[in-house]
């Protein structure tokens, strides 16, 4: 693990929302890495703060939210510390993001070439003829067919595949060293997210890009991730490589997970489902986030909440069983 | 685009009948202009005569019916006290309205855009203060009164700029800045909340994701699409801003459709109320289906069908 | 069934009008409009006790006087007074009478149209409704004021014509939303099963209908009187409207007008009525708006 192969560097972020009655925080204490070349997956049910994580590196926090604490290093920059100018240098050039809903993501009013050109134009300084071209290439490596006369199309006369694949070529478009996906295959068909993810994967290899995948679908981290953080109430519970995840996961979170994932090669499985729901982040439980849900919990885990343990090989944990009973866990 | 404009004239007709009805309706019950234009010590037989002569005591319908043929062949009837058609005499006022109501609305769209796209992008601020309040005051004021206090202060005490009448364009600023404070007011209202909505929406994060600069993403990805519930609900308006106009032109004394139809009122010259009536009425009408094309020129999500 | 009619039991009504109450107290603007309102309609209702003289007392030993602070003024007339010696602030109290009693009841003249046309239309549909829907269109190309004028130069001015008048012109916003709400009650199903059973149309119209409206209607009606006391006003300064001897703020402010260049006060005062009254009115239905009926956008 050479340094100058670390991307994204993720030092204790905290990000919290003022609201009336003071601040929420909404991710707390979460850090890692992103390496060139790698997917990281960062996995969670809705409100554990997997999309506050990628807004916070992409800069586009904004009122009433703030980040608190914590460093977040692209290429040894730290970026919390950046203007906004330089900030917007970044955004669409050297970190791109792809966001959940291809349908409501572009703008109804302008034509596809047109909001993929303006980042091309935009950061490379190019004029429109030869943003054009570039566009067009574009359309053509995502695997859009008649590319030309999609250059001229609204987004309204495009499926909703199709407009991911805008998505993903204008977050391609300057060729970014960091790719935010948050969620990016949710809101599509399932033949359709398989030729998304496919072409992802693609582009990856080709350019080397470090990608964030956002997902609560563990099928898409099967597919596509090297190394999964799994984040439950804001903060990371688990992080290791994906085999590790899959074969032996620690946190019960995580195998709570996995247990509400059907698998294709077991038949007659009873599929389990984790009972209660994620705790909003202003009635987090005292001591481990996790405490109301978990099926192991001791009188320890309703007082302290548990550190992040690092283990060998390079996993992490946050839970007392772990930290007490060392690797082996019920 | 031609089938929808057929449409959309066709819907006119109902619309403009009823309106025929309403109107001929008023000035039946008013009773008949005869005895105006007689001299007072006419006999009874003179003004038996004269109705009959302007077939003014045949029944309801019959005279409905030849009034409506009148209206098919663009005669609105004949003016009593100009003694010549009606509809050249108010057709001869129409532009001094329309320029009062367009400079009106420059007015308001120049104090309406940046006021409600600046209060919009800086929510809660001094400026989205000063903006909101200052929309709820210009509806709460009378045009014709601010437009009294503007003769006050510009043009009796400071002496700057004509107190009345039409000619140049400093004839013009007062009662174009009357008029448009109302419209501006209600405007700066619907474009703050327009681009509120707009600004929440999933491709502004797109346009930022983008490193677009903030300017960019307001006026470039946030306005345009915020206008197109702005047209539509200000055409609407098109009749509260030429009623607006009628008040507006009698403050100033000009020389406009208002100042006619006043006169026409208090004369009880009905040819003339009519065929006022009936412009303004299409007029309105007009202004609407612009707007609708307009709006669809900006949105191309909408088809003509 | 049971959440259907918790909508009009008593006990949630008391309910809410304490939680309307309270978040009064938290709306600046709203108190503002509150209080602007009670002291206006308490000065209309106590105006002979309150005005210091009578409004159409001539007194041509003090004609034109400035108000009792400015120099020259006289301290008996605070307000001072207009050319044929009247005093000012009597008259401004009695305006309010006229531009209240108008506003008020044109309104709920509109709102009582607006419901027939409204709820005939939804119901009845077919040509019923789209006759009806082409007279509203009608409305909409017509300015309100020139409607007004047209009207009051057949009728004749009076304040019962102003009133009929106003209300006549107004009602179609209430039909559209009347019109509206029917024909969504219409399609659900509890109404579609009580009509099958022979339930009266005038029960399913106070059970559903009202209910549901009330909110809007309450909002509407606020803001159309602030509109509503303006154009009352527009009316009467073009010699229209109220016509004397009774007092009403647009005659007082057309009056003025022939003194604007030595007697600012004659034509200031009584906008400044005008104004502060609706400000009050529209602060008080913004307010509303946000309480009651959240769909509508601010």
């Amino acid at each position: 693990m050479s340094e100058s192969n670390v991307v994204l560097n993720v030092q204790q972020l905290h990000t919290s929302f003022k609201t009336n009655s003071g601040y929420v925080q909404s991710v707390k204490d979460v850090s890692f890495q992103v390496q060139k070349g790698e997917t990281l997956a960062i996995v969670g049910e809705s409100g554990s703060g997997k999309s506050v994580t990628a807004l916070s590196i992409m800069g586009l926090i904004e009122k009433p939210g703030v980040i608190e604490k914590g460093k977040i290093e692209l290429e040894q920059v730290d970026l919390t510390k950046i203007n906004d100018k330089e900030y917007r240098k970044l955004r669409g050039n050297d970190i791109a993001m792809i966001f959940q809903e291809p349908l409501t993501s572009l703008n109804p009013l302008f034509t596809i070439g047109n909001q993929i050109a303006e980042a091309i134009k935009l950061h490379q300084g190019l004029d429109t003829k030869q943003a054009k071209v570039n566009v067009i290439e574009l359309l053509k490596r995502v695997g859009i067919p008649r590319a030309e006369k999609v250059y001229y199309s609204y987004p309204h006369t495009l499926s909703g595949g199709m407009r991911q694949r805008v998505m993903i070529a204008m977050a391609l478009s300057c060729k970014p060293k960091l790719l935010i996906a948050d969620e990016p295959t949710t809101a599509l068909d399932v033949t359709i997210q398989a030729q998304i993810l496919e072409l992802m994967k693609k582009l990856k290899d080709e350019n080397n890009t470090a990608i964030i995948l956002i997902t609560h679908d563990l099928g898409v981290v099967a597919e596509m991730a090297d190394s999964v953080a799994v984040m439950y109430a804001g903060q990371i519970v688990e992080f290791a490589d994906v085999f590790t995840i899959f074969a032996d996961p620690k946190h019960p979170y995580t195998q709570g997970l996995l247990n509400s994932t059907p698998k294709f090669y077991e038949k007659n499985e009873v599929l389990q489902s984790i009972k209660g729901t994620v705790p909003t982040s202003n009635s987090m439980p005292i001591g481990c986030r996790f405490n109301p849900r978990c099926p192991y919990v001791t009188q320890k885990c309703l007082n302290e909440n548990p550190s992040l343990k690092k283990l060998d090989s390079g996993r992490q944990v946050r839970c007392w069983l772990v930290e007490e009973e060392g690797e082996t866990l019920v | 685009m031609i089938k929808f404009l057929i449409k959309r004239l066709l819907e006119f007709i109902p619309v403009l009948l009823i309106i025929s009805f309403i109107v001929f309706t008023l000035v039946f019950v008013a009773g008949d202009p005869v005895a105006l234009l007689l001299p007072e010590d006419a006999s009874q037989e003179d003004i038996e005569n004269l109705r009959e002569a302007l077939g003014l005591d045949r029944p309801f319908i019959v005279q409905y019916g030849t009034y409506l043929s009148g209206l098919l062949q663009g005669d609105f009837g004949k003016s009593f006290r100009y003694n010549s058609d009606a509809l050249p005499i108010v057709l001869e006022r129409l532009p001094a309205t329309i320029e009062l109501a367009l400079s009106a609305m420059v007015v308001a769209i120049i104090i309406a855009i940046p006021m409600g796209v600046w209060s919009a992008s800086k929510r809660n601020s001094f400026v989205d203060l000063f903006a909101t309040g200052g929309s709820v005051l210009g509806k709460a004021m009378p045009n014709f009164w601010l437009g009294i206090m503007l003769i006050l202060l510009f043009s009796v005490t400071l002496g700057w700029l004509p107190v009345s009448g039409r000619g140049s364009w400093m004839h013009l600023i007062l009662p174009a800045i009357t008029l448009g404070t109302g419209i501006a007011a209600e405007m700066t209202r619907l474009i703050r909340s327009s681009m509120l909505e707009i600004l929440s929406q999933d491709y502004i994060r797109t346009a930022k994701s983008k490193g677009l600069r903030k300017f960019l993403v307001i006026y470039k990805h946030a306005f345009r699409n915020s206008l197109i519930p702005v047209i539509t609900i200000t055409a609407l308006q098109t009749s509260t801003l030429v009623g607006g106009a009628l008040v507006t032109e009698t403050v100033f004394s000009w020389p406009g459709l208002g100042q006619l139809l006043i006169q026409a009122i208090n004369t009880r010259d009905m040819a003339i109320v009519q065929a006022s009536v009936f412009v303004i009425a299409i007029l309105v009408i007009l202004m609407n289906l612009i707007a609708d094309l307009l709006y669809r020129v900006l949105d191309p999500r909408i088809k003509y069908n | 069934m049971t959440l259907i009619r918790s909508k009009t039991e008593t006990p949630n009504t008391q309910k809410l009008s304490i939680s309307l109450l309270k978040s009064l107290l938290k709306s600046k603007t709203g108190i503002v409009g509150f209080i602007i309102l009670v002291a206006v309609v308490v000065v209309a209702i106590f105006a002979p006790i309150l005005a210091p003289y009578d409004p159409t007392l001539i007194n041509p030993t003090k004609m034109l006087k400035p108000p009792s602070w400015i120099e020259g003024g006289d301290p008996s007339h605070l307000f001072g007074t207009d050319n044929l010696g009247r005093d000012i602030l009597s008259r401004i109290i009695y305006g309010s009478r006229v531009s209240l009693l108008v506003g008020i009841s044109a309104v709920v003249l509109a709102g009582i149209i607006g419901m027939l046309v409204g709820l005939v239309a939804g119901f009845y549909g077919g040509w019923v409704d789209m006759i009806l829907m082409r007279l509203v269109d009608s409305f909409l190309a017509i300015p309100n004021i020139l409607f007004a004028l047209v009207f009051l130069a057949v009728f004749g001015p009076s304040v019962p014509t102003l009133i009929i008048v106003i209300g006549v012109t107004n009602w179609v916003a209430y039909a559209r939303i009347v019109r509206g709400e029917t024909l969504s009650v219409k399609e659900r199903e509890f109404v579609k099963a009580a009509r099958t059973i022979g339930v009266k149309n005038s029960l399913i119209i106070v059970r559903h209908i009202l209910p549901n409206v009330m909110s809007s209607f309450i909002v509407i009606s606020t803001l159309s009187v602030a509109s509503t006391i303006i154009l009352e006003a527009s009316l009467s300064f073009l010699g229209l409207g109220i016509q004397p001897p009774t007092v009403s703020w647009g005659g007082i402010l057309s009056d003025g007008r022939d003194y604007l260049a030595t007697s600012w006060w004659l034509a200031t005062l009584p906008g400044l009525a005008i104004t502060v009254t609706v400000l009050g009115i529209i602060f008080l239905g913004d307010w509303l708006r946000d309480v009651l009926d959240p769909r509508t956008e601010r």
